[in-house]
């Protein structure tokens, strides 16, 4: 997996690191913040959310390229960050 | 143990016809059904949405509708759509060569990259004005080697098939063996004796005599994986046996595929093809029904035999002078494994 990187709760301003070895679900759940999952593996959607700062690193099958490209939604169950920061609409 | 990369026979035609059939053949369960242009596929009988067998589906348009939650598999391995659903990121599942071709679907359970249409074995028979053949399926609990033996050794007919084809001059006439490359040769022949009750009614069947002593033949030949083709007849006795021209001869191929289910399992393809009044549908019928009625009598042999084997692994079993055409189908077999074995060695290996 790519680098550490935050992700801030846009509702609640609260900032998660991510590390290199964990999921952005992963992070999350263990600061007490749960996601929705199913497959796990960007195959399903369950997990999709909306991205309103930062760019995104698309690793999921589940979004067409054009959605990808759009960089205001991705898998955090897979997907992780090419900026040091994504803001989530959570 | 098996040979993996070899052709065999999967199913008959009309067993795809009303929709898939699952069926699983050397250890793989595969879904056989009619695809696209009503061409023949093979998939892995596993759906990658939940593991439902996909055989207990539909096809549709050529495709492959899950009867869980509709997923539809392409002939290809891959999913088309599923309703509600993207499914661009679902896994693929393995697809098997797969053949239609003599009356019989073939499938290569192995490496699908060694698979070789030109390898399936012609069936002369086979849409053939001057032969006719009649055939049935068996699901027997048995090892196919089982099988080869009983077939490579016709001195069980006195004993399993008494009142039908044996006769105690199988016993009394020594077999031949006669090994040729890959191909196992075990010939009987028996001079001036009675017909048995079958190749009596073959006989009657072809306008012949039944009341006169005939010259009496069997040729098995065994073929890797699972084939024995037995050249069997009767021809009124002193015309040249074998030999004989047709008017005074009864002249047929017994047709024997034991594709292996599991390492204890067989699904058994057997059938007749004669080449006596191959035009006669009623006569055609009525020795499919005599030989299913025959070769039903080794199925309780075969599997109860199995059954001592899997209980008593330690036995050491006697290989006798008519066990030679059997002892030495299952060498060329034994080889065909090691070979396949040594060559996972090899590409495991170079990974």
């Amino acid at each position: 997996m790519s680098d550490s990187f935050e992700v801030k709760i846009a509702s609640s301003g609260q900032i998660v690191v991510v590390p290199w070895d964990k999921s952005v679900t992963q992070a999350l759940s263990e600061a007490g913040v749960d996601i929705l999952t199913s497959c796990g593996q960007g195959v399903c959607g369950t997990c999709l959310t909306r991205v309103l700062e930062g760019v995104p690193e698309h690793w999921d099958s589940y979004l067409t390229p054009e959605e990808q490209a759009a960089n205001d939604q991705f898998m955090p169950c897979c997907s992780r960050s090419s900026s040091a920061l994504l803001v989530l609409d959570l | 143990m098996f040979p993996k990369n070899a052709w065999y026979v999967a199913c008959t035609p009309d067993e795809i016809d009303a929709g898939p059939l699952g069926r699983k053949i050397c250890g793989e369960s595969i879904a056989f059904y009619r695809g696209d242009e009503k061409r023949v596929a093979a998939l892995e009988d596993f759906c990658p949405h939940r593991g439902a067998p996909l055989s207990l589906g539909r096809v549709c348009e050529g495709k492959l509708v899950c009867g869980y939650h509709g997923l539809s598999m392409g002939c290809d391995g891959k999913t088309v759509s599923m309703p509600g659903q993207r499914v661009r990121g679902f896994p693929a599942i393995r697809t098997f060569p797969v053949e239609e071709r003599y009356g019989f679907v073939w499938v290569w359970p192995g490496d699908a990259a060694l698979a070789d249409k030109a390898l399936i074995p012609h069936q002369e028979w086979f849409d053939n004005d001057a032969w006719a053949f009649g055939g049935g399926l068996f699901h027997i609990a048995c090892d196919y080697r089982l099988m080869i033996d009983n077939l490579m050794d016709l001195t069980h007919e006195t004993y399993v098939h008494s009142n039908s084809i044996g006769q105690k001059e199988i016993d009394e006439v020594p077999c031949k063996t006669q090994v040729d490359g890959n191909q196992v040769v075990t010939s009987r022949f028996m001079e001036n004796i009675e017909a048995p009750p079958f190749w009596k009614m073959a006989l009657r069947g072809n306008g012949l005599a039944d009341d006169v002593a005939v010259d009496r033949w069997q040729i098995c030949r065994f073929t890797p994986p699972a084939s024995v083709m037995i050249e069997v007849g009767v021809a009124h006795a002193g015309h040249g046996g074998y030999n004989a021209s047709a008017e005074h001869k009864v002249y047929s191929v017994v047709v024997d595929f034991m594709t292996p289910e599991t390492d204890t399992s067989i699904h058994y393809f057997w059938g007749m093809a004669r080449k006596f009044k191959p035009e006669d549908q009623a006569l055609t019928d009525s020795i499919r029904e005599g030989q299913g009625k025959i070769f039903s009598e080794d199925l309780q042999m075969l599997e109860l035999q199995q059954r001592n084997l899997l209980d008593h692994p330690e036995r050491a079993l006697l290989m006798l002078n008519i066990d030679a055409g059997g002892v030495q189908s299952r060498k060329i077999l034994d080889r065909m494994m090691a070979a396949e074995h040594a060559l996972v060695a090899t590409s495991g290996d170079a990974a």
